[in-house]
């Protein structure tokens, strides 16, 4: 404990008293008074004054250890916002990547189908060419064949009337030489005679229906046509 | 019984403050030395338990969870009182009250657990009328919630 000698006891009142300036904190609980009436008033004023004084500052720390409380559990709670945010963006970002590719991907099959679809289109063109001179290639033949059908009917009635005619001719002059060749040899020229003139009618019976069947046959072809 | 010297080991200043307060208007001790690493009382203990005792506080209040610092309160706790030796008053003041920890504690060496509130004084009121058996060894762990 310490002793405060009379004068600084004085002082020490007397600054209290006109300046309102005391001792504070523990020292004030280490001086002895020893029974001094006023230095035990002047140290309870001291102690009163410092026991307010610890009170106001303690409710005052106590008011900013809650406000700091609050502000580290709204801090946290920024926090875990924050980290949430971050996430979300780390997440959209990886969407955003995931879509860039995919459409990248789609890009690059659209670019392959346009060029696959051109590409299907010239090969359609060439198939309608192709297609067209097929049947321009058909026309043709058909036509070719057509002629040549035509053509080699002709030939055919051709030999046929010409052979029609060689026996028809061949027959009726070998007819008439017969019967001349009786006549001027005076032969008997009844029979012959009249073989003649049925041969000659026969032969051209038979010719006019030859040209009649010619005729028939080549408006039938006219009209298959 | 007011108590000869405090340490008080927490890295909260603003709890410095109301704890010094808090001692101060219970008259609970005249002397209270304030840290905020547990590395910094480690190395006191350290050179008290081979040097000078008397700057040895008589009674110890460790945070639980001291920020900064390499180890815990439970562990410094452990550290004085086992590798620096016992003869101080130890406990954990702590806003904690998580029975596993205080078992940990208990085992470390500690002799009381004050739970950290808005309204401390209460607490250290009954912890002060309960020092003299931590003092004397005769209390038994005890959670002052």
């Amino acid at each position: 404990m310490i002793k405060l000698d009379s004068n600084t006891k004085k002082q020490l009142i007397d600054l209290y008293e006109t300046k309102k300036i005391g001792l504070e904190g523990n020292i004030t609980k280490m001086i002895e008074a020893d029974g001094d009436t006023e230095l035990l008033q002047y140290l309870e004023n001291c102690i009163n004054r410092d026991k307010e004084n610890r009170k106001k500052r303690l409710e005052v720390t106590r008011q900013v250890q809650t406000q700091n409380s609050e502000l580290q559990k709204l801090n946290d709670e920024n926090q875990r916002i924050m980290s949430e945010l971050q996430q979300t963006l780390k997440e959209v970002e990886e969407s955003k990547m995931t879509y860039e590719v995919q459409n990248r991907e789609l890009n690059e099959w659209k670019q392959d189908n346009l060029r696959l679809t051109e590409e299907l289109k010239t090969e359609m063109v060439k198939s309608e060419q192709a297609r067209l001179e097929a049947e321009k290639a058909k026309t043709s033949a058909e036509t070719d064949l057509d002629l040549l059908q035509k053509k080699k009917q002709f030939e055919l009635i051709n030999t046929i009337v010409k052979i029609a005619l060689f026996v028809i001719i061949g027959v009726g002059l070998t007819t008439t030489a017969l019967y001349l060749t009786a006549m001027f040899t005076d032969k008997d020229t009844q029979i012959i005679g009249s073989t003649w003139s049925n041969m000659f009618g026969i032969l051209l019976t038979n010719a006019f229906s030859i040209v009649g069947t010619i005729m028939g046959v080549k408006y039938a072809s006219e009209k298959k046509d | 019984m007011m108590i000869d010297s405090i340490l008080l080991v927490d890295d909260e200043d603003l709890f410095h403050l109301v704890f010094e307060d808090a001692c101060s208007l219970l008259d609970i001790s005249l002397s209270l030395r304030s840290m905020n690493s547990s590395d910094e009382a480690a190395k006191l203990f350290k050179e008290w338990s081979v040097g000078d005792k008397s700057q040895r506080p008589e009674c110890v209040f460790v945070d639980l969870n001291i920020i900064g610092s390499s180890f815990d309160g439970i562990e410094l706790i452990r550290k004085i009182n086992f590798e620096y030796g016992n003869h101080v008053v130890i406990g954990i003041i702590s806003s904690s009250n998580e029975p596993e920890e205080q078992s940990k504690a208990l085992q470390a060496g500690a002799q009381f657990w004050i739970i950290k509130s808005d309204d401390i004084e209460p607490r250290l009121e009954e912890f002060k009328k309960d020092y003299q058996g931590y003092k004397n060894r005769t209390n038994p762990f005890k959670v002052y919630r």
